[in-house]
C-alpha cells in the first residue's frame, strides 16, 4: 500500500485510540461523586487506559491501539457525610479517587493529540490531491 | 550525464510519502508509554542507492521502508532532555514542522513536474 494512504491509516488510529481516551475521561469525570449504596461499601473506581504501539507489518508503521483499560488502585478519599447512605458507622463515606484536575489535564491532551492527527490526514489529503492535480489543467 | 527529471521527481515523491507516514505514526503515538520516534532517512542517502534495508517485526526494530522497499525509517536519535518519563521520544512541535516541511518540498516537487511536463509537451508539439 502506498504510504500516503498508510498516513491516513495511521492517523485514524491515532484519532480512535484519543477519543476512547476522551471517553474514559468523561467515564471518570461523570461518576466524580458516585458514592456506594450500602453503608461502608467502595464508590466509583477511576478509570485508566494505556496506549501501545502495534507494528504493521506490511507497510512497517507503527499504528497505535489501546493496550489496556485498568483501574486506579490508589486509595479513596474520606469524608464525613452522616446523611449519606453509604456512610459508616462513624458517619464517614468514601469518595471516588477521581481527581477533577487531572481529568481536565488529561482531556486537554486527548484534545491537542486529537488535532494534531486531524492535522496529519488534512495534510496527507493535501498531498494526494496535489498529485492528482499533475494530471489536471494540462494541454 | 543526462538527468532524468521524471525519475528524480518521482523517487523524491515516494520519499516525502514515506516521511509523511513516519510523521503520522509518530503523531499517532504521541501518548504511548516507551514509543521511540521514527525517522526517515536523508534523500541524498535514498539516491546514493547502496544501503541496507532490514525487516522488522517489532515496534522497536529498524523498520525497512513503507511500502517502498527503497527508502529505511529508523529510530530516531534521542536528544536527553526530549525524552519524557514514560519513555516517549515524540516532539508534538518537531513533528509539525517536519509534517510542514514535506508539504512545502510536495508542493515544489509536483510544480516542477508540471513545468516539467509542459516543456516536454511543448518540446514535442512544435
Amino acid at each position: 500500500m502506498d504510504p500516503l494512504s498508510t498516513a491516513l491509516k495511521v492517523a485514524a488510529t491515532g484519532l480512535t485510540a484519543q477519543s476512547e481516551r476522551l471517553r474514559i475521561v468523561s467515564e471518570n469525570l461523570a461518576n466524580a461523586q458516585s458514592t456506594g449504596q450500602t453503608p461502608g461499601s467502595d464508590p466509583y473506581r477511576r478509570k485508566t487506559i494505556s496506549f501501545a504501539a502495534q507494528l504493521d507489518r506490511p507497510s512497517g508503521t507503527s499504528f497505535v491501539e489501546v493496550a489496556a483499560i485498568g483501574h486506579d488502585r490508589s486509595d479513596f478519599p474520606i469524608e464525613y457525610q452522616p446523611g449519606n447512605e453509604a456512610a459508616n458507622d462513624a458517619g464517614y463515606v468514601k469518595m471516588p479517587n477521581v481527581n477533577v484536575l487531572i481529568e481536565m489535564a488529561d482531556m486537554r491532551e486527548a484534545n491537542r493529540s486529537y488535532e494534531a492527527d486531524l492535522q496529519v490526514i488534512k495534510q496527507a489529503r493535501e498531498l494526494i490531491s496535489m498529485t492528482i492535480d499533475l494530471l489536471r489543467s494540462q494541454q | 550525464m543526462q538527468v532524468n527529471l521524471f525519475d528524480l521527481a518521482t523517487k523524491q515523491a515516494q520519499w516525502l510519502s514515506v516521511r509523511q507516514s513516519a510523521i503520522a505514526g509518530n503523531i499517532a503515538n504521541v501518548n504511548t508509554p516507551g514509543y521511540h520516534a521514527l525517522e526517515v532517512e536523508p534523500f541524498a542517502k535514498v539516491l546514493d542507492g547502496n544501503r541496507v534495508a532490514m525487516q522488522a517485526t517489532q515496534p522497536n526494530h529498524l523498520v525497512g521502508g513503507a511500502g517502498a522497499e527503497a527508502v529505511a525509517v529508523r529510530s530516531r536519535e534521542e536528544q536527553g532532555a526530549a525524552v519524557l518519563p514514560s519513555g516517549n521520544s515524540v516532539v508534538l512541535e518537531n513533528e509539525l514542522i517536519d509534517a510542514g516541511d514535506v508539504r512545502r518540498s510536495f508542493e515544489l516537487n509536483t510544480a516542477i513536474v508540471k513545468v516539467f511536463n509542459r516543456m516536454t509537451m511543448l518540446a514535442s508539439k512544435g
